[in-house]
């Protein structure tokens, strides 16, 4: 069951397996919904909390933005710490507001090394 | 006579629309009928239906909710929510939109809850087997198992004041002359311009 909270309701996105490093790498890693029958009702999203786990990827950091696929640019927080080979979840971050699809990708990658990554999201509208 | 009205907001639960021996009109697409309710009691939350998994940014079929459907003589009053993601578009019966404006038909989804905390403005009564249908929206880029209906409400059982055993011609022509309190209780949306 989802939840709703204060202002939105929670929601989960895809584990996105991060392969490439830099914004060229960027992925979707949570696409905002679209209300195709409605034609009204814009909707945005609050990053809520953020899973990562590193495998074999090498003490290195993880940044969000809402730019596209490959493009990545503009940030929306700070660089997330991801450390070899263990998980990290961060919650309680700053409620930054994103009306576009949110993109991930590794600020460097050991060779062979990816980082799974995973989102929920208050969504809003 | 109590205050009672349909959409009567408070908080928590929400209050019957009438109570036993309370007179009551009910309306269903353009028939009236005048009755008098002998009982009721309360319906508990329950799943009153699943309108299925939905695929990524699909629209679901129009589905009837025969388990909001009543007995021979019998409304419900129900309050309702979702509880998976989707914005739901209600039909009341089958072929009438609720939640009408001229340009949208407003939908409902799980912000309900907070925005409305007391689901006052899903308030919507049933009467005998004419049952709502609703169709369930899916705006996300991901698959939903479910988009399941929470349902409460009340069940009223009433009797015929127009015919039959507890008939009762001169007070009929006083509830239609709005001499004699009666409360009404709309079961059905209503067509656009009608």
């Amino acid at each position: 069951m989802l939840l709703a909270n204060k202002e939105g309701t929670i929601v989960t996105g895809p584990v996105v397996n991060l392969v490439a490093a830099g914004v060229a790498g960027s992925l979707v890693v949570f696409t905002i919904p679209v209300l195709a029958a409605q034609l009204i009702g814009v909707k945005s999203v609050k990053i809520h909390k953020v899973h990562l786990f590193n495998n074999a990827a090498g003490n290195t950091s993880v940044l969000i933005g809402n730019g596209a696929a490959g493009v990545g640019v503009p940030v929306l927080l700070p660089a997330l710490a991801s450390m070899n080979n263990l998980e990290d979840i961060y919650d309680n971050m700053p409620e930054v507001e994103s009306f576009a699809n949110i993109v991930a990708w590794p600020a460097a990658l050991l060779a062979g090394g990816t980082i799974d990554i995973q989102l929920e999201v208050v969504v809003i509208g | 006579m109590p205050d009672l009205h349909i959409f009567k907001a408070q908080v928590g639960m929400f209050d019957p629309v009438a109570l036993i021996d309370h007179n009551v009109c009910i309306y269903c697409v353009q028939n009236r009928y005048y009755r008098r309710v002998d009982f009721f009691e309360a319906i508990p939350p329950f799943q009153c239906i699943d309108l299925g998994a939905m695929a990524a940014f699909g629209i679901g079929a129009r589905t009837n909710i025969a388990n909001l459907e009543m007995a021979n003589n019998e409304f419900g009053l129900f309050r309702w929510y979702p509880i998976d993601d989707a914005q739901i578009r209600l039909y009341h019966p089958s072929g009438v939109a609720k939640h009408q404006l001229r340009n949208l038909q407003v939908p409902v989804d799980m912000n309900i809850l907070f925005r409305d905390p007391n689901l006052v403005s899903t308030e919507i009564a049933v009467w005998e087997n004419q049952r709502p249908a609703a169709e369930a929206i899916n705006g996300h880029a991901f698959a939903l198992g479910g988009v399941r209906l929470i349902a409460l409400g009340y069940r009223f059982h009433t009797v015929d004041l127009e015919s039959g055993k507890f008939a009762n011609p001169e007070l009929v022509e006083a509830l239609k002359a709005r001499k004699e309190p009666s409360t009404p209780v709309w079961c059905s949306g209503r067509a656009m311009g009608d």
